[in-house]
């Protein structure tokens, strides 16, 4: 009971130790595999989101390049006088749609920005562009792409225009480019379930529509962000929406993977985005299987951890039960003989009492036979019960004094005599004291000698003593176990390991209980009733054995017998 | 007969003697070694009861000293711690007897009187060396001791 509370810190630490010292490198590892994994595959996504957008800017440079080139084409191929009427463009007109459908509308204006010509949806015709940005730029640098504006017709659009002299005059060809056409290309982007595209021009006004809300010609929340001068594509891995819906507060923090590129074509800036959750959700997924790992890992561990602190305990209860048992020999040994030394003193104190006691007795008893000799006392009864009572001190005192003899022979330390004992004659002496005891108990005795038992080394007397004790013990149980039938004792005798040789007293009586068989060697221990054993003869026995410089041992079942053995030093002689 | 017993124990000492007394004996007592010389020399003693252990002097040391001074005084030893080795000694330096507490004051009784009667039988033996002497050499006077007998 004592020992419960070192136990829970010993079990503490350890299982501490135990879930902590492999938990600390698994968690390390699954977080670095994590992290490098994370990258890697962050890296990927950016990459292949770079790739995409590198494909997307690529196919709308190249309509942006078709576009021009097809306007190129017509103006090189025809002079301003097949194309100044509007029946002639007409003609030219339905031709480039068969080209592409971009083109919504067709003109020609002269370089007085007058709108020569015209073929589309809208009455143009006779407007002057003199004063218009595109028409300044385009006279200037020969080939224009307008950003998206509102123009005349007040819809945003952007038109390519094209210069051409001829003969000192310059005249222009320009189309209009299908809004929606070009709305739908650059927006028809595949990244993920939010991924988008849009472009902005480089005052960051939307050139197209972006799929989550906002209008052409609005300016980009983000564009300070974007708006800077690079080479091929850039990524933001994390660029926060912040105020780009108006009035959805819950997705205002939505952070987003963003790659710009500048087309070639036009300084346009093609802005491709993803919900970041999205662009990674196969981070999430591995997230998940990692997470799994470290649940299952560490509840293995913790598992491993409960369970061999279990046994590790019991085997350090085991082993220390071992140690403490020895130690307890040990002090078992050298208490055995301060004891005796005690015990010795007390039982002499005490001897001294029962003295005076026996005087006072007899004083007593020699007074009471006078009074009743002089017929002084004459209540019989009475009498009786006095002289029964005086007798009742005799044996009471006689009981006292057989303690405290046997407590001074236990005590008495002489030096042993020793010599070399021959067991082969020494057994059959002492057997041969109580075969007339063993007889009347029909007891029989059996005795086994190897011929190979070498002479031991002792005190003839002290192993009279131990044998003695033992065959009475032995005797005893047999009684109690068998009354006078069906009794056995054997004593066998053989050379053991260490030059040693082994004596077991061997008996079928009661046998000790597990319980009783820790204490047997203890003075005083006895199960007999008071006054019929002191419990000291195993205790003497132990003592003088072991002086003896032998061992001496138990083993007993319940029901089926006791053998003790006494281990004792043979003699260096080797065999008599 | 007249018995000494020398014993630290008084209530020892007071019924043992009543007890002795009543049964017709004539018995000192004294409580330690000391004590129990310095009797011996006044009266005379025929037998010691001797306890072993006791403050002052001891037991061992006292048997010796009677001895020395009184050899034909008899002692029985009684002890509560009886070694075989200590038994020996004491019957060395002349003990009759060495008996161990408790002991039956009957038995003890029956010890006594055996010391007596065998110190009965060395003085008579003294006394009829010491009368051939007297008829060989009668100018010399050598008592064996300063005691003289005189029965119960
Ligand atoms: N051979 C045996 N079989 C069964 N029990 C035994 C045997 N030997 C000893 N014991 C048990 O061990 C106890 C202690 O034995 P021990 O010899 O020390 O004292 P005791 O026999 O009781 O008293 P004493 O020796 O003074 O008669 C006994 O009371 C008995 O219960
Ligand atoms: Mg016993």
């Amino acid at each position: 009971m004592k020992q419960e509370n070192p136990d829970k810190t010993m079990r503490k630490t350890i299982l501490s130790s135990m879930i902590l010292i492999p938990m600390i490198p698994f968690m390390l590892v699954i977080f670095i595999g994590y992290f490098y994994s994370k990258i890697s595959i962050e890296n990927r996504t950016v990459e292949s989101m770079q790739r995409i957008v590198e494909d997307h800017r690529q196919m709308i440079d190249t309509f942006l390049r078709e576009r021009r080139t097809n306007l190129q084409f017509i103006i090189n191929t025809h002079s301003f006088e097949t194309l100044n009427t509007s029946r002639n463009l007409e003609f030219v007109y339905h031709n480039l749609r068969t080209i592409s459908n971009a083109f919504v509308d067709l003109g020609v204006f002269n370089e007085d920005g007058l709108h020569v010509a015209y073929h589309g949806p809208y009455q143009l015709e006779g407007k002057v562009y003199k004063d218009e940005p595109w028409f300044k730029e385009v006279m200037e640098t020969g080939v224009h792409i307008s950003d998206v504006f509102l123009g005349f017709r007040d819809y945003p659009h952007f038109i390519i225009a094209i210069k051409k002299k001829e003969n000192d005059r310059s005249w222009i060809l320009r189309a209009t480019i299908d809004t929606h056409i070009f709305n739908t290309m650059v927006g028809r982007i595949r990244i993920g379930d939010t991924g988008e595209a849009y472009i902005i021009n480089k005052q960051g006004l939307f050139q197209t529509q972006p799929r989550t809300g906002r209008d052409i010609l609005e300016p980009d929340p983000a564009r300070s962000t974007y708006l800077r001068p690079h080479e091929g594509v850039k990524t933001y891995t994390s660029v926060r929406d912040f105020g780009w819906f108006l009035g959805q507060p819950d997705a205002v923090q939505n952070d987003h993977l963003v790659a710009t590129t500048w087309l070639k074509e036009k300084p346009w800036l093609l802005v491709a985005r993803q919900e970041k959750q999205d662009a990674f959700s196969g981070l999430r997924a591995f997230m998940y299987i990692v997470g799994l790992i470290a649940v299952i890992g560490s509840a293995a561990i913790v598992f491993v951890a409960f369970n061999q602190t279990g046994r590790l305990l019991q085997r350090i209860r085991d082993v220390s039960g071992e140690k403490a048992s020895l130690k307890s020999q040990l002090i078992h040994a050298t208490r055995l003989a301060e004891l005796g030394q005690m015990a010795a003193g007390f039982a002499h104190e005490i001897n001294n009492p029962l003295q005076i006691i026996r005087s006072e007795q007899a004083l007593m008893d020699f007074i009471l036979a006078e009074m009743k000799e002089k017929k002084e006392i004459t209540n019989e009864q009475s009498l009786e019960e006095l002289e029964d009572s005086m007798r009742q001190m005799i044996i009471q005192v006689e009981r006292c004094a057989s303690i405290t003899q046997a407590i001074l022979k236990f005590g008495r330390h002489t030096e042993p005599q020793i010599e070399d004992i021959d067991l082969h004659l020494f057994i059959p002496e002492i057997t041969g004291t109580i075969s007339n005891k063993a007889g009347v108990l029909g007891i029989s005795v059996k005795q086994m000698i190897d011929d190979e038992t070498p002479h031991v080394r002792g005190d003839k007397g002290q192993l009279q003593q131990v044998l003695l004790n033992l065959f009475n013990n032995a005797i005893h149980a047999i009684e109690d176990r068998h009354g006078s039938h069906g009794g056995k004792l054997t004593v066998s005798v053989k050379p053991a390991d260490n030059a040693s040789v082994e004596i077991a007293v061997q008996d079928n009586g009661t046998g000790i209980s597990q319980e009783n068989i820790e204490k047997i060697f203890s003075p005083f221990f006895t199960t007999k009733q008071p006054g019929k054993g002191t419990g000291l003869g195993l205790s003497v026995c132990y003592g003088i054995v072991e002086g003896l410089k032998g061992t001496m041992d138990v083993s007993s079942q319940v029901g089926q017998g006791t053998t003790f053995t006494v281990r004792l030093p043979a003699s260096e002689n080797g065999k008599g | 007969m007249k018995i000494l017993i020398i014993d630290d124990e008084e209530r020892f000492l007071h019924s043992t003697q009543k007890l002795l007394k009543r049964k017709g004996y004539d018995v000192e007592t004294a409580s330690s070694g000391e004590k129990g010389l310095d009797l011996l020399l006044e009266k005379n003693i025929d037998v010691v009861i001797l306890d072993v252990k006791m403050p002052g002097i001891g037991g061992m040391e006292t048997l010796k000293r009677i001895k020395r001074q009184h050899p034909t005084v008899e002692v029985i030893m009684l002890t509560g711690h009886g070694t075989a080795e200590y038994a020996v000694d004491a019957l060395m330096w002349g003990a009759s007897d060495f008996l161990i507490k408790p002991i039956s004051v009957s038995e003890m009784i029956g010890k006594v009187e055996v010391s007596f009667a065998r110190r009965l039988v060395l003085e008579n033996k003294i006394r009829a060396a010491r009368d051939i002497e007297k008829d060989r050499h009668p100018e010399s006077k050598q008592p064996i001791n300063n005691e003289s007998r005189k029965d119960k």
